[in-house]
């Protein structure tokens, strides 16, 4: 047998073109990665991140667990388009080797088998199998046309809008398996053999259709199969289905602790490229729910960067608030990304900016427990007085860093793009807080403690929010509090939150002090204030419109009070709450300290 | 009679001649962010302002000027900004000021 015959062409071209393409492609970023990734990676290899990263390549991009757990239709879909192929090749393959034995057998030799395969003799188990995987397949294809008419059904109000590349792709994926349900039921109908489905079909067009016309729509069925299979695997590499290949090195790189960074690498190429466009990240945004913007959410963001077609515009209108990312079944870094993109954008040479901070100390104290105001808090007084009640009352010496006067934390720069300028914010503070040798850092904005945590080098203090050095206090009986007959809310602070993992905290203050309700949307779900110092774009009006419909839900809890741990968040809900009070934290606790 | 020090300074008069002044970027800075029109002057930006509080900086009067045509050290002045975002917050026409200050540098890089 010499498995070749001229409709294999388009077939083989597609493939050893699509190898090419991923082969280069892969070696260029690769080889272009830092050397400390490059180490990172080699270190890696021998241990068990391997192992871990294998199994979570079956769970993720061949069952696609994580998807599952946004919407079961959706989660099957994908794993039947996935697992399905996946098990059709791997059985295929079988197959080929139960009827020829061990011998080499070209590639297209597996994918045609049913073709080159019928002067052997027929083995029902194998048809049987291929079949139902076959059938298995086809029900995802089925729900994907589906997708696109009843998105709502599989838990999408939006579906991706696609650009030329992924259509080409798309459809010729959509074609692939009705052609081959097709092609191997008229080799079926015209020299029998086949399982329940092609052999069922192709007896009923043996009956039904002449020998002749069978034998012309044979070779044109097959030429269609395989010519729909080589534009799909030329298209791969340029479209979104360049996801299936490279989301498996990505988790092998991350289990290997490559990371994103505020600066452009190599290693992004890998994050951008593994976004299937599934379009899950649409929906959790409240640009796009709340304000209608519907052109910059992640998905769009990643596909405009990843062609070299990334406007300002886009990188800069985004809250961060990271509810895509919570979503994201590829568990891209979205926000670190977008970052590094607003650098690309925007960064400018800053070694002569700030010089004016150079000797300028305003703190006073002399604790070894520093309080960080940040900017923000230093606009809510409140704040600022309750902290120095619950430090009073805890007996707490405390360095005051910023409170006649602060330098900002430089996160907002950062998240506008400027990151070499929010390096000098992190050298002065760094230096302030080393020059009074503080053991611990409060601050009450969740902004600041994220950079304090993940960018400032400060070893030896312990960076805690606000909400943590209170439940602290009231834990070790330093601070006595008198519970009351209050009801409040909870809104969890992005940056806490889904930023830095402080959920608990808070809520056990508040149900020392009070009754807590929790709104619909909230822990890793929270929404957004809308007044993220993330989003230079959006209008003062919009802000306030997202404040409202976050408001709204709060409110809905019934709860007197509205709490939160975030200046910001405190001025932006205050905006938008109608009959709640909206209060930080810190206040409700000073209150209710025992007098 | 010696002047009683508030705390504060006021600008020498000065006039302005908008004939002679090239407003081509103040056109298009305006028209990018046409919200800033509608600034009626309060300060309250400059007063909260951070970077304002450490140094010589005064947003008002840098994005006020840019406005009338007269770009020269707009650029260095706005780079004094932290972008902290409070002048946002207690702008009165609800501007967004910190998406003035990265346009006004973006327009202005080159003076
Ligand atoms: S970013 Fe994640 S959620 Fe959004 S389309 Fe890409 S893969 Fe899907
Ligand atoms: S981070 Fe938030 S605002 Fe930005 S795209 Fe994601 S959901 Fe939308
Ligand atoms: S202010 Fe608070 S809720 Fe708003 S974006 Fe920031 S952290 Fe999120
Ligand atoms: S964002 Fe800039 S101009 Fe506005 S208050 Fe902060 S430092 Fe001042
Ligand atoms: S606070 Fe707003 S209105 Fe007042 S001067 Fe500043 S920009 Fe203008």
């Amino acid at each position: 047998m010499n498995f070749f015959v001229p409709f294999c062409i388009p077939f083989i071209v597609g493939a050893v073109a699509m190898f090419i393409t991923l082969a280069w492609k892969w070696g260029l970023w690769l080889y272009r990665l830092p050397r400390a990734d490059k180490k990172r990676i080699v270190c890696g290899l021998p241990t068990r991140a391997t192992l871990d990263a294998a199994g979570e390549v079956v769970c993720e991009s061949l069952l696609h667990r994580r998807i599952f757990r946004v919407n079961p239709l959706l989660g099957y879909m994908h794993m039947s388009l996935a697992f399905g192929w996946f098990l059709l090749i791997a059985v295929g393959w079988a197959e080929t080797i139960a009827y020829v034995g061990f011998r080499w057998v070209p590639l297209q030799g597996h994918v045609f088998f049913r073709y080159f395969a019928t002067g052997l003799p027929h083995k029902p188990v194998f048809a049987f199998i291929m079949d139902l995987l076959l059938l298995f397949v086809l029900s995802g294809v089925a729900l994907a046309w589906g997708k696109r008419f009843f998105s709502k059904r599989m838990g999408m109000r939006r579906t991706t809008r696609h650009v030329l590349g992924d259509r080409i792709a798309l459809s010729a994926l959509w074609f692939i398996f009705p052609a081959r349900l097709i092609a191997e039921s008229t080799t079926c109908a015209l020299y029998e053999g086949g399982g329940f489905l092609t052999g069922t079909i192709g007896a009923w067009m043996g009956e039904h259709i002449s020998t002749m016309t069978l034998l012309t729509l044979e070779s044109v069925a097959w030429w269609f199969y395989s010519s729909c299979l080589g534009i799909f695997f030329v298209a791969l590499p340029f479209s979104r289905y360049m996801h299936i290949f490279t989301e498996i090195p990505l988790i092998f790189l991350r289990r290997y602790r490559l990371r994103s960074d505020e600066k452009e690498s190599s290693y992004d190429r890998f994050q951008v490229d593994a976004c299937s466009r599934c379009g899950i990240c649409i929906d959790p945004c409240q640009l796009q729910s709340v304000l209608g913007v519907d052109n910059v959410q992640s998905v769009y963001f990643l596909r405009d960067r990843r062609y070299g077609m990334l406007r300002a515009e886009v990188a800069d209108n985004c809250l961060l608030c990271g509810r895509c990312a919570q979503r994201c079944p590829v568990q891209i870094d979205l926000n670190t990304l977008r970052i590094n993109s607003r650098d690309r954008l925007h960064n400018i040479p800053a070694e002569r900016r700030y010089d004016y901070l150079k000797g300028v100390d305003r703190s006073s104290g002399t604790g070894k427990v520093g309080y960080f105001a940040g900017c923000m808090t230093l606009l809510t007084p409140r704040t600022l007085v309750a902290m120095e009640r619950i430090f009073h009352a805890a007996g707490e010496e405390v360095w005051w860093a910023d409170r006649d006067g602060s330098v900002c934390c430089g996160r907002p720069l950062k998240l506008a793009g400027e990151t070499d300028a929010a390096c000098k914010m992190r050298e002065y503070n760094t230096e302030l807080f080393r020059k009074h040798g503080i053991t611990t850092l409060v601050t009450s904005c969740p902004i600041c403690l994220k950079v304090f945590r993940e960018d400032y080098a400060l070893d030896g203090i312990e960076v805690l929010h606000h909400s943590q050095y209170i439940f602290r206090l009231i834990q070790s009986g330093r601070l006595a509090i008198e519970r009351g007959a209050g009801q409040f809310t909870y809104h969890d602070p992005c940056e806490l939150g889904r930023g830095s993992g402080i959920y608990d905290e808070p809520r056990a203050v508040i149900e020392a002090i009070g009754l807590l309700l929790e709104p619909v949307d909230t822990r890793e779900n929270a929404l957004c204030c809308g007044s993220s110092v993330a989003n230079t774009a959006i209008t003062d009006g919009q802000q306030l419109q997202i404040a409202r419909s976050v408001t709204a839900e709060l409110e809905a809890t019934g709860a007197g009070t509205i709490v939160t741990a975030c200046p910001l968040c405190k001025k932006a809900l205050g905006r938008g709450a109608v009959h709640a009070e909206v209060r930080d934290l810190s206040e409700i606790v000073a209150d209710a300290v025992s007098k | 009679m010696a002047a009683i020090h508030f705390g504060y300074t006021i600008s020498k008069p000065r006039a302005i001649d908008l004939d002679r002044n090239n407003l081509r970027k103040s056109d298009e800075i305006l028209r990018e962010m046409p919200e800033l029109q509608t600034c009626i002057g309060c300060g309250s930006c400059t007063a909260v302002c951070t970077a304002g509080n450490l140094t010589e900086f005064n947003f008002r009067k840098v994005h006020t000027l840019v406005r009338r045509g007269e770009y020269q050290g707009a650029y260095e002045e706005m780079n004094k900004c932290m972008l902290c975002g409070k002048c946002r917050l207690v702008c009165p026409r609800g501007i967004n000021t910190r998406g003035v200050v990265l346009l006004i540098k973006r327009k202005l890089g080159d003076f």
